[in-house]
């Protein structure tokens, strides 16, 4: 593209998104070969994988997967094969997805992910992955192993870490019986501090959109997300957040926004709809909307930093925003909303993700009467496009943008 | 003698048959809003057919209205007078699939002529006449035109919703965009054809296959179905008397039937 | 008694309790653990979906959450619910429930809400450990809201009334199964709802009569003490052993799901004119075997950890880790119980439901029995469509011959 086009267009690319692509590449080839040799766990977004990882075991992300038959639009394809399979529409569209590609490799992206030796779920984000991965388990044959982490309720009390804990050990024991493994203390640290790390940098990432205008948007931050959420723990993952900041410090010095005309800041809620989002986001963009803070890649957050690192991982994922209830989704979003100076906010309720989206009606009221901001809230899906109108989207987000511009 | 009626939603059917199992009259009615008055307007219409006095026929009744026929010995559910109609006209059919104005049903046919299995879509009116009815009347035809005037497309403009409510305000917006409506039309049908491949296949797929119901006498339905499910479909004569029929086959066989 | 009737006679009684002053706490969940309700001189209420509500949900929750919860909802928003001094909802059971719990206090901060989170993890003792401790916490909030402590007499008397209820219809369970003419299934699930709605001596007595009744019948064919063992062997889950009599009537008929309550279903079958009264023999749902069929707590020993144990002993919700053990436990039930035909009933937008009901059926069709989907919703919104799926199913199942 030339450097006038570059200039014309109202939204800025990343440079760093190069590296973003040559690591995610890197991690599917490290998936391939670590499943050839019969060491891979798919593994759900909230799960402790320092462990895993420390112990020498591949990871692979079907929900990062799911992103990816999102955005390349054969969510209906993939889920119509989970639904032929006797799988209704009305279940989460990332394992319909997930589904539909194990049932059929050779149609699906990338040709599905490197078939799994172990299935490794926490339900910290939801309990829909247990059953996900269940029947991903009676497809493949591989074990599931549960990382039960029952949702809380303020703070986590000590026979709720006990529990917690005992299951991370088990985790140790089934992985080691699985590939023939042991867990090392200093590897433990070495890489929760990788992993800490990371998430510090990638927390600096997202804290730089408090500046006006903000030199990221939501679309940049859910590309970005991806390394801290399916590679945490690795030196390259690290190496890809520096190089990140370090243009996203760039911008900020340099005035420059994620979008040249910002007009209006919001907040973004949810799983974005992958088969649309940079269609959407571009449209807006072209408004002078910019979402300097969205609810998803801020869930992306937190340290292992105690000298006890197994109950430091435990008190960690038992802690992530999805586990914690609707009132603490409120305060989530409302303290962003404060300080990243926020004029409003958008909700996506996704229909197929019930642990996200159920208790939006009533968190979009309490928002708006706390901040005083205007919102409103869309319906849609993540990955299946056939439950999503664009035209009730646009009057929806129209309205809201009446408000506001 | 064997009677057999068929209310449906839309329309009434009836068909008479001789002992062994010969159609000696049939007729179809719309339904209207009291199905046991079509039941009553189809037997007179067959006793005129047939000349005879049909008092003491035994008669079987099937489809949604099925209970509301006080004067019928029994009442059997479409999906096992379908299969039984079906396996009558065409005794080598092992998968039916049945689209009518409110629901669409796939039927597994043993070799016996009775249902093995079954899948039926109807909570949603996606996949079933309904929804071709909607899309008839956004593209300004008849329903007798819309196959028709798919079947001129080359290129099909593809329909992403499942739900008609969606779909309709995507044919809306193509319409806008100045889409032609030939194309659009076979958009329609393909995405029809898609769903009901896609319940088909949770049946599982065993050819030969019947199609039946009003929506199987529509071209394109068929020539879209059929490329769905990589198959050819055979479809009776009157697509939707095979209901009826089997009703009015079990008729004759009572009181064995069960 | 029909389920109107039941509902009738259970509302009068919490009435009669309500004025005596006796605070009622509602529940949902069947694992819920009456016996330490009842230990705090709560009387603990079954809280069940109303087919008749009108949907007043659209404020709070979208389409897409599950029936059942829809209904609960819309119940509390019209006034609908039975008195009730509070309610307690299960935690880390599924998505659904879990936002329930949490818009309810929202919407309605006066009422008393309760959550009790449950293990879902397959992890034995270290289960049991963590789920006393929640049942410990359980019973504090309990005495503070309602005021009296935790009373070990009570709790005993709690526990015997419980086990006998569950004991009376664990035998008619089995007396169904070896014999289904001398029990119907319907009251069988009638006096389930009854003894929900409200678990007293009175529910309890009556069971008692009916089994009398039944023993005397299967006497009269010797087959009481083989309807005690099938009763074990089902408490085991073990039936590789059990032998059947061969004059069993067909069809034999299993109903399997999640929170659709026996009684509704028992009702829905029924009102269809040619169902035998023998067909229905058995259910895998959760208000019916998987809660009847939980094993004793014991009488000794910490109370929470003995009702801890005791609960998750029944092991069959796919809430729960452990598809392989529940697939395992259906081919059984299956084979050895010489069943035709299985019922999955897939609650609307229920995820356990609907991921668990895909594999129930791949399982009965390894072993060669017949299968239909049933797709419910508390209002059997569809309910003649309902009707119209079960009899095309008994229509298959009479003459289905070779595929």
């Amino acid at each position: 593209m030339s450097e006038k086009a570059k200039e014309e267009k109202a939204y800025r690319v990343l440079e760093s998104h190069n590296f973003l692509q040559r690591v995610m590449f890197r991690y599917m080839l490290e998936g391939h070969a670590a499943s050839e040799e019969g060491k891979l766990a798919w593994i759900t977004s909230g799960f402790p994988v320092e462990i895993p990882v420390a112990m020498d075991v591949g990871v692979s992300y079907p929900e990062q997967y799911g992103a990816i038959v999102g955005s390349e639009k054969v969510g209906p394809k993939l889920c119509g094969y989970a639904e032929e399979l006797g799988y209704s529409q009305e279940l989460c569209s990332y394992a319909r997805a997930s589904i539909g590609s194990v049932k059929h490799p050779e149609e699906s992206p990338l040709e599905g992910l490197p078939a799994p030796q172990a299935l490794l779920a926490c339900n910290n984000i939801c309990g829909t992955v247990l059953r996900w991965y269940d029947a991903i388990s009676q497809m493949t044959g591989a074990p599931v192993f549960l990382v039960d982490t029952p949702p809380l309720e303020g703070e986590q009390l000590p026979h709720h870490l006990a529990y917690v804990r005992h299951g991370l050990d088990n985790l140790v024991s089934f992985l080691s019986k699985q590939f023939g493994t042991t867990l090392e203390e200093d590897k433990l640290r070495e890489v929760t501090d990788l992993s800490t790390e990371t998430i510090g940098i990638w927390t600096q990432c997202l804290e730089a959109c408090k500046n006006k205008p903000s030199p990221l948007n939501c679309a940049d931050r859910f590309l970005a997300m991806a390394p801290v959420v399916a590679i945490r723990g690795r030196d390259y993952t690290l190496e890809y957040y520096q190089t990140l900041l370090n243009e996203i410090n760039d911008r900020v010095a340099n005035g420059l926004g994620a979008i040249r005309d910002e007009k209006v800041r919001l907040l973004w809620d949810n799983i974005p709809p992958w088969f649309r989002v940079f269609r959407i986001m571009g449209s807006l963009a072209k408004r002078g909307v910019v979402f300097p803070a969205d609810t998803y890649t801020h869930a992306w957050t937190g340290s292992i930093k105690d000298e006890d690192r197994m109950d430091s991982i435990a008190s960690m994922y038992s802690n992530v925003y999805l586990n914690k209830g609707l009132e603490a989704k409120v305060d989530k979003m409302c303290n962003l909303i404060k300080d990243y100076d926020l004029d409003g906010f958008v909700m996506f309720s996704v229909r197929s993700c019930k642990r996200y989206s159920l208790g939006q009606l009533v968190s979009k009221e309490l928002v708006s009467e706390r901040t005083g901001v205007p919102g409103v809230v869309i319906e849609g899906d993540m990955v299946d496009s056939r439950l999503q109108n664009d035209a009730q989207i646009e009057t929806r987000l129209d309205a809201l943008l009446e408000m506001l511009l | 003698m064997g009677i057999g009626l068929d209310l449906g939603s839309t329309t009434t059917k009836g068909v008479l048959v001789d002992k062994s199992g010969k159609i000696i009259a049939a007729h179809l009615i719309s339904t209207g809003a009291i199905a046991s008055k079509a039941a009553e307007n189809v037997l007179e219409e067959l006793t005129k057919l047939s000349q005879l006095n049909l008092g003491d026929v035994s008669t079987v009744s099937t489809g949604y209205g099925r209970t509301q026929v006080k004067f019928a010995h029994e009442s059997i559910t479409e999906i096992t007078c379908h299969s039984v109609g079906v396996h009558n006209l065409n005794p080598g059919i092992r998968l039916l699939i049945d689209v009518g104005g409110q629901d669409s049903k796939v039927i597994r046919i043993g070799s016996n002529g009775r249902p093995t299995d079954f899948e039926l879509n109807d909570k949603c009116s996606a996949g079933t006449g309904r929804f071709l009815e909607v899309m008839a009347r956004v593209l300004e035809v008849s329903i007798d035109e819309l196959g028709p005037l798919a079947l001129k497309s080359k290129s099909p403009c593809p329909i992403s919703s499942t739900c008609t409510v969606f779909a309709e305000s995507e044919v809306i917006g193509r319409i806008g965009s100045g889409e032609s409506p030939a194309n659009i039309a076979a958009g329609v049908h393909q995405a029809m054809a898609a769903k009901i491949s896609s319940l088909s296949r949770r049946v599982g797929i065993a050819s030969p296959i019947g199609v039946t119901g009003g929506v199987a006498r529509n071209p394109a339905f068929r020539n879209y179905l059929s490329a769905a499910l990589n198959c050819d479909l055979w479809m009776p004569e009157e697509p939707q008397l095979t209901g009826a029929l089997g009703a009015a086959l079990l008729a004759i066989a009572r009181p064995s039937v069960f | 008694m029909s389920n109107a009737q039941a509902t009738e006679r259970s509302e009068r009684i919490l009435k009669q309790l309500v004025d005596k002053g006796k605070p009622i706490l509602g529940y949902v969940y069947p694992h819920t653990p009456l016996e330490i309700i009842m230990a705090h001189d709560v009387m603990p209420a079954l809280l069940y979906a109303n087919p008749t509500v009108m949907g007043s949900y659209e404020a709070s929750l979208q389409t897409f959450a599950c029936s059942f919860i829809r209904n609960m909802f819309s119940q509390r928003v019209n006034d609908q619910l039975p008195r009730v001094d509070g309610v307690v909802f299960p935690g880390n059971t599924c998505d659904s429930l879990q936002n329930l719990a949490d818009i309810w206090r929202l919407r309605f901060p006066q009422d008393k809400i309760f959550r009790l989170t449950y293990p879902a993890g397959d992890q034995g003792e270290v289960a049991i450990q963590y789920f006393a401790e929640e049942l410990r916490i359980f019973s504090n909030s309990l005495e503070d809201a309602y005021g009296s402590p935790f009373s070990d007499a009570t709790f005993r008397q709690a526990v015997d009334l419980v086990q006998r209820f569950r004991n009376a219809v664990q035998f008619l369970y089995a007396a169904r199964l070896l014999q289904p003419s001398s029990v119907p299934y319907h009251r069988i699930a009638a006096f389930v709802r009854e003894f929900h709605l409200s678990p007293l001596e009175t529910v309890v007595d009556e069971l008692r009569a009916t089994v009398n009744d039944v023993e005397h019948s299967l006497a009269e064919a010797g087959r009481v003490d083989s309807t005690k063992a099938l009763q074990h062997a089902l408490l085991e889950r073990r039936l590789e052993n059990v032998s059947l009599p061969s004059d069993l009537p067909t069809p034999r008929i299993v109903i399997a799901g999640g929170m659709t309550e026996p009684q509704a279903i028992a009702e829905l079958v029924n009102a269809i004119a040619k169902v035998s009264s023998t067909a229905v023999v058995f259910d895998l749902l959760s208000f019916g075997f998987k809660t009847i069929f939980t094993p004793r707590p014991a009488f000794e020993g910490d109370p929470f950890e003995t009702m801890a144990r005791s609960v998750l002993g029944a092991l069959l919700e796919p809430t729960q880790e452990g598809l392989p053990k529940r697939l395992d436990f259906l081919k059984d039930v299956l084979t050895h119980l010489a069943f035709d035909g299985l019922i999955v009933c897939e609650q609307s937008f229920c995820d356990p439901d609907e991921f668990e009901s895909p594999s129930l059926l791949a399982v009965a069709s390894e072993v060669g029995v017949r299968t239909v989907r049933l797709p419910v919703d508390p209002e059997f919104s569809d309910r003649a469509r309902l009707e119209g799926r079960i009899q095309s199913f008994l229509e298959t199942l009479a003459h289905g011959g070779a595929a």
